[in-house]
């Protein structure tokens, strides 16, 4: 083999190899983008509050108890996943009388509906964020639910973490929270808002 | 009838301000007492939130009285009253306003210690007098239900006063209060 063959065959062996690792790269980082992350809750740093009108002033309450699970990869939102399971015992207005009425068998009636859930199994991009896209039960009655959220995530010591922050509103008579005479919506209103602070640790 | 009061008669605004708040007071004690029967409930939360509004209401009228009272002359007690009766009329008054007061605010207070904002109607919300606490709440309770027999033992006084004075002294102390009724003393 000639000096000069033997250059030639280094250049191509060279560009065989830059080529071979910029698409070996480029796939590596595209996998990265479409890999589905698993998150789940950090409980002690979650808020999940609500907000009501009760005898025509808002009043707030929150669950301390509640589950989330959380499939999501910005690349490839069709593998997204969001599952939210509420213990509704763990209603919490600041009122101890009022919770044990919430808790009857006329709104949320928890001996026999202990859990509201909200699974949703698409997530769609929207202007200011995402919004998941599922189905919300509460007090055994299922209704279709859409709930815009924002979602950020950041690294904490070394650890991926998400933070997931919204807010939306549910009609509790839609769902039966509210029987009898607390079908009425003059003293507690059907509109309640809630709104949620999570902080998500990839798993 | 004149708007405004004399030396010998109450005139048509101290009259409306007297008997709305008589009448108002008769509705308050009416709807705490339908709500202290019952169990917690929507009925319970309508009676309730009703007292509030019309205890409030009952604060802005109180207030408007006793700026129209500083704007007015207030009719002359009979010269025949003895001095510890006169002492007396001025204190069942003046404890009467003082009350009117009281039982409003510790009310309002009352449902800022429990964490219950409160609403006038719905039309607009109040501010909380006083921050959530459990202990600040049963005080304020004791202290709205013991001046609401103290107003009812005033009040009491205010009517026998009233009735001795129309039936016994015959004077015109109970009808200068008292719309369609004429009163003697020089007319204006």
């Amino acid at each position: 083999m000639t000096p000069r063959s033997l250059a030639e065959a280094a250049r191509a062996a060279a560009t065989l190899m830059l080529t071979a690792a910029l698409l070996l790269g480029g796939d590596a980082r595209a996998a990265d983008a479409a890999a589905v992350t698993h998150y789940v809750l950090d409980p002690a740093k979650s808020s999940l509050e609500f907000t009501f009108l009760q005898a025509g002033a808002q009043n707030k309450g929150r669950f301390t108890r509640f589950q989330v699970a959380f499939d999501f990869a910005a690349a490839n939102l069709a593998a997204g996943r969001l599952d939210v399971t509420v213990d509704i015992n763990s209603v919490d207005t600041g009122d101890q009388e009022r919770d044990e009425t919430l808790r009857g068998a006329d709104l949320f009636a928890v001996a026999k509906f202990p859990q509201a859930h909200f699974v949703a199994s698409q997530i769609n991009r929207t202007a200011s964020g995402y919004e998941a896209v599922g189905k919300l039960t509460i007090r055994g009655v299922t209704h279709d639910a859409r709930v815009p959220f924002a979602f950020r995530t950041a690294t904490e010591n070394g650890a991926t973490v998400g933070y997931m922050t919204g807010k939306t509103s549910v009609r509790r008579l839609d769902y039966g929270v509210g029987q009898g005479d607390w079908k009425a919506t003059d003293q507690v209103g059907n509109d309640v808002g809630v709104s949620f602070a999570l902080r998500l640790a990839a798993h | 009838m004149a708007v405004r009061n004399t030396e010998h008669r109450w005139g048509a605004l101290s009259q409306l301000f007297h008997w709305l708040i008589v009448v108002l007071i008769i509705v308050q004690v009416t709807l705490a007492s339908l709500a202290d029967d019952l169990p917690p409930s929507a009925r319970k939360l309508a009676l309730l939130a009703r007292h509030k509004s019309v205890g409030i209401t009952i604060l802005m009228l109180v207030i408007l009285r006793l700026l129209w009272r500083s704007l007015n002359l207030t009719p002359l007690l009979p010269d025949t009253l003895k001095p510890y009766e006169r002492f007396l009329a001025r204190f069942t008054h003046a404890a009467l306003y003082v009350l009117l007061f009281a039982m409003p605010l510790s009310g309002w207070m009352m449902s800022s210690a429990r964490g219950f904002p409160v609403s006038w109607f719905g039309f607009f919300t109040l501010p909380d007098l006083v921050p959530k606490n459990k202990s600040l709440y049963e005080a304020l309770l004791t202290t709205h239900e013991t001046l609401a027999w103290v107003l009812a033992a005033v009040v009491t006084l205010h009517v026998a006063a009233a009735l001795k004075h129309h039936f016994m002294h015959r004077d015109d102390v109970l009808r200068r209060m008292l719309p369609f009724t004429t009163t003697p003393g020089p007319k204006a």
